[in-house]
């Protein structure tokens, strides 16, 4: 049984992620989709593991944009539907956003977006209740997985009544952290709608009357929020007056109790921040003198909370950045500083340790053992030398972001999804002295990739292509891409070649070449790289081998043989080749500088191909299945 | 046994290592434990890309509890699965936390990276005067059947210890892993027990 399907009135485990998925089952949704993306992603693999249990149609589509239109449309069609993204995954959806708030829906649509403050997977920290306000799309906020469940269903209720979008925010740390979840009954979705023509209403040539509209349903919603449970004002008839929104609230009650202040403090807890609860806030205000507001990252519910006492007349005084940092997810001490601050309260941590006498190294994050990227980074740089260019290393969002490091070094760039071919382009034009190598993974090139290359090829940028094809979402865990042939849940899909859309696109150079083959890596790369050179045009390369950690675990849960590699260290030379220029986790460096390979070895033997003195050698001999697992 | 909260009722353990240690198997555990027993429970990982062996930590806290990371200085304990890891999680100690960690350096795959030795480490831990245990995980999960087990070890020395007897016992931690079933289930229960000897209470 999936963990997200257990009977009504059970208390389970649940990451914040599930919770959501469970919520939204509750609330009787018939469709989800998604593309993958840190911290969003087990929302709807959570469905997908249900999806034998429960009815729904659950897809995992090509990128935000096309997984939000699919959502969209069912609910257009009367279908409940949800879909889930991190937060910049909105950037790439927020063309139909933007406008979905003009039209509304028929039935409920949630659109869950994880922010990511600390960037503990991303590449900015933006506070997407922005979009809440710019697009005229009610966001609510949950404090703990147990409301995020509760809030995915009655967010999709409250899009039903009023036929309007509304968005589920949260933060890395409800959707990755795990709690206590009540659950609750589970009904039958429907699972099939039907589109009523109304062009006045789905065609956006009516737009100006779809505004007005809009706005008109906006006040009316602006007014509703403050109906919604979750917004509720725990009243102590204090002077002060803290408002915290979404996670913040918890925060707050447990900085209460390390300042044992819980009760002497009135809290407005704030859920619905895109439209703030006016009239709470009013009565909030009314009874205060002084208010702190505690949010993550920007001072959205603080600058309304300003606005409305402004507009009010209330001569108070409001704190919110000033205390909080606007930098980063909140951390409790950060909080019980602030409500120290502001309330002049008195308080003691226990004494600082003495500062660590030893000196710790980082660990970045690596590349696994056997990954082919590891494989194509090491061609690839071998490939630039030989061919005397100077490259600069356009890279992307992909697991192949961790060449970032040394020894690697090959991502010169690196700014959101397909920005390495986009960068490239522009780079092509202006910079005489470089040549711009495009680094992408499949599923990256599916997601935003292809209007890029094509541009490239029409206009005549001249730069060279790699698509590390590893066959999956490897980064969030392995979601199957358009070119896998299988979907999350099993069964055959459709195949769609990334060298038959290269081509299709106009791209007259393009060649596949296993990573693994380092010798004829380099020889396919310097060759591409003479043609970008020689002839001014855009060559592409697809680097294909699949994920060595799938094919790790595939192959341990079947219980397939892997090859055994060893060093023979009469014959190693201590070179370092394979543990610093190579740099595979399985090979560690021994007191005597020679190499050892250690129990973490997938048996890629690319090592065995790159050691100058052949001193790695394979000693045990895989089964027949195994060689078959990687294609 | 409380040490250095403030308020009571809550009990903060931070668990330090790197990806593929089985972290999150430890905290799930425990946390399902705590919540057969009717206590609330969060668990929250702070990691940027879990499955690529960075480093890791994960906050549990157990009892009266709203906010899901632990407060600097105020941890209960630090349970470390590597030594290098113990040491990047010590702001989250004080004088009364209990160390237990697992005797090992792990290398981080980096080109010229210099690492100190576990000695080093282990003055370092001696010099700050705290309660702290040692445990050679692996060694213990091996004589269990799998070196894979090395994080039930640390599970069952953080038994031990006690502070989590106002929660649950070793029994319902057995349980869980009964529940959880697996190829692994016979030597992650022998691992446990292992852990659970491997340390003295004084």
């Amino acid at each position: 049984m999936a963990k997200i399907t257990g009977p009504a009135g059970s208390c389970v485990l649940l990451l914040g992620n599930e919770a959501i998925a469970r919520g939204a089952l509750e609330g009787g949704v018939g469709v989800a989709s998604a593309y993958p993306g840190t911290p969003s992603t087990e929302v709807v693999e959570a469905l997908f593991n249900a999806s034998g249990e429960v009815e729904l149609y659950v897809e995992w589509s090509v990128n935000e944009k096309v997984a939000f239109e699919v959502a969209y449309a069912a609910a257009i069609c009367g279908v409940r539907s949800i879909t889930a993204m991190k937060h910049v995954g909105l950037n790439v959806a927020s063309d139909p956003l933007m406008t979905s708030a003009y039209t509304g829906v028929e039935d409920g649509f949630l659109i869950v977006s994880a922010d990511d403050p600390s960037m503990w997977s991303s590449q900015n920290e933006q506070d997407n209740r922005y979009y809440g306000q710019h697009a005229f799309i009610p966001v609510f906020e949950p404090a703990s997985p147990m409301e995020a469940k509760n809030m995915a269903k009655a967010g999709l209720e409250f899009s039903s009544k009023w036929k309007h979008p509304v968005m589920l925010r949260t933060t890395t740390r409800v959707s990755h952290t795990r709690g206590p979840v009540i659950l609750g009954e589970l009904p039958k979705p429907k699972l099939k709608g039907v589109f009523r023509r109304n062009v006045e209403r789905w065609n956006v040539i009516y737009a100006r009357k779809l505004r007005e509209e809009m706005l008109k349903r906006w006040s009316i919603i602006a007014e509703d929020v403050n109906n919604v449970e979750f917004n509720f004002f725990e009243d102590v008839d204090s002077e002060d007056l803290i408002i915290a929104s979404g996670l913040a609230y918890s925060y707050v009650k447990d900085a209460l109790k390390i300042l044992n202040r819980s009760g002497e403090i009135s809290i407005l807890k704030i859920a619905t921040t895109v439209p703030v609860p006016r009239k709470l806030i009013v009565k909030a205000l009314s009874k205060s003198s002084r208010v702190l507001v505690v949010e993550e990252l920007e001072p959205i519910v603080e600058v309304e909370v300003k606005r409305i006492a402004f507009e009010e007349g209330f001569n108070i005084e409001v704190q919110g950045k000033s205390l909080i940092p606007q930098i980063g997810e909140l951390t409790l001490e950060n909080v019980v500083n602030a409500i120290a601050r502001f309330n002049g309260y008195s308080y003691r941590l226990p004494e600082p340790l003495p500062k660590p006498t030893v000196n710790i190294p980082l660990r970045p994050p690596t590349l696994c053992p056997g990954c082919p990227h590891r494989a194509a980074f090491f061609a690839l740089k071998k490939a630039v030398a030989m061919s005397k260019i100077n490259p600069v290393y356009c890279g992307d969002i992909g697991c192949y972001g961790l060449g970032t490091s040394p020894p690697f070094e090959t991502q010169d760039t690196l700014v959101e999804m397909g920005g390495s071919i986009g960068l490239a382009n522009g780079f092509a034009h202006v910079e005489d002295e470089k040549t711009p190598i495009a680094i992408i993974g499949d599923s990256t090139f599916f997601h935003a990739g292809i209007p890029a290359l094509i541009n490239a090829v029409y206009n005549k940028a001249a730069i060279l292509v790699i698509v590390l094809d590893n066959k999956t979402v490897a980064m969030t865990g392995g979601q199957p891409t358009p070119e896998t042939g299988s979907y999350a849940t099993g069964g055959e899909a459709p195949v769609v070649m990334i060298e038959n859309i290269a081509r299709a696109s106009g791209v007259e150079y393009v060649e596949t070449v296993d990573p693994y083959k380092i010798q004829e890596s380099v020889e396919v790369l310097s060759n591409a790289l003479k043609y970008v050179k020689n002839m001014g045009k855009v060559a592409l390369i697809v680097m294909r081998r699949k994920c060595a950690l799938n094919i790790s675990s595939i192959a341990n849960r079947r219980g397939i043989k892997k090859p055994i590699y060893k060093v023979f260290e009469d014959k190693c030379k201590a070179c370092k080749v394979c543990y610093n220029l190579f740099s595979c986790p399985a090979i560690v460096e021994q007191q005597n500088g020679k190499a050892l390979i250690n129990m973490l070895c997938t048996g890629c033997g690319v090592c065995a191909s790159i050691c100058p003195h052949n001193a790695i050698v394979k000693v045990g001999e895989e089964d027949g299945e195994w060689l078959k697992l990687w294609w | 046994m409380v040490n250095g909260l403030s308020y009571g009722g809550s009990l903060n353990i931070v668990l330090a290592g790197v990806g593929g240690q089985g972290l999150l198997t430890f905290a799930s555990i425990l946390a399902s434990a705590v919540l057969k027993r009717n206590f609330k429970v969060l668990v929250a990982e702070t990691h940027g890309l879990s499955q690529r062996g960075g480093s890791i930590r994960v906050h549990v806290r157990i009892g009266d509890v709203d906010a899901p990371l632990v407060p600097v200085r105020l941890a209960d304990a630090i349970v470390a699965l590597e030594l290098i890891e113990a040491v990047r999680s010590i702001d989250y100690a004080n004088r009364n936390t209990v160390i237990l960690a697992n005797k090992q350096i792990l290398k981080p795959p980096l080109p010229g990276v210099k690492t100190p030795s576990i000695d080093e480490v282990l003055n370092m831990f001696k010099e700050f005067n705290m309660k702290t245990y040692i445990i050679d995980a692996e060694e213990k999960a091996l004589k269990a059947g799998s070196n894979l087990s090395a994080n039930i070890v640390m599970l069952g020395a953080l038994l031990k210890t006690g502070m989590l007897s106002r929660f649950l016992d070793l029994q319902d931690v057995e349980e869980v892993i009964k529940d959880m079933g697996g190829a692994l289930l016979e030597v992650n229960l022998k691992a446990l027990r292992n852990g659970y000897e491997a340390i003295n209470i004084n």
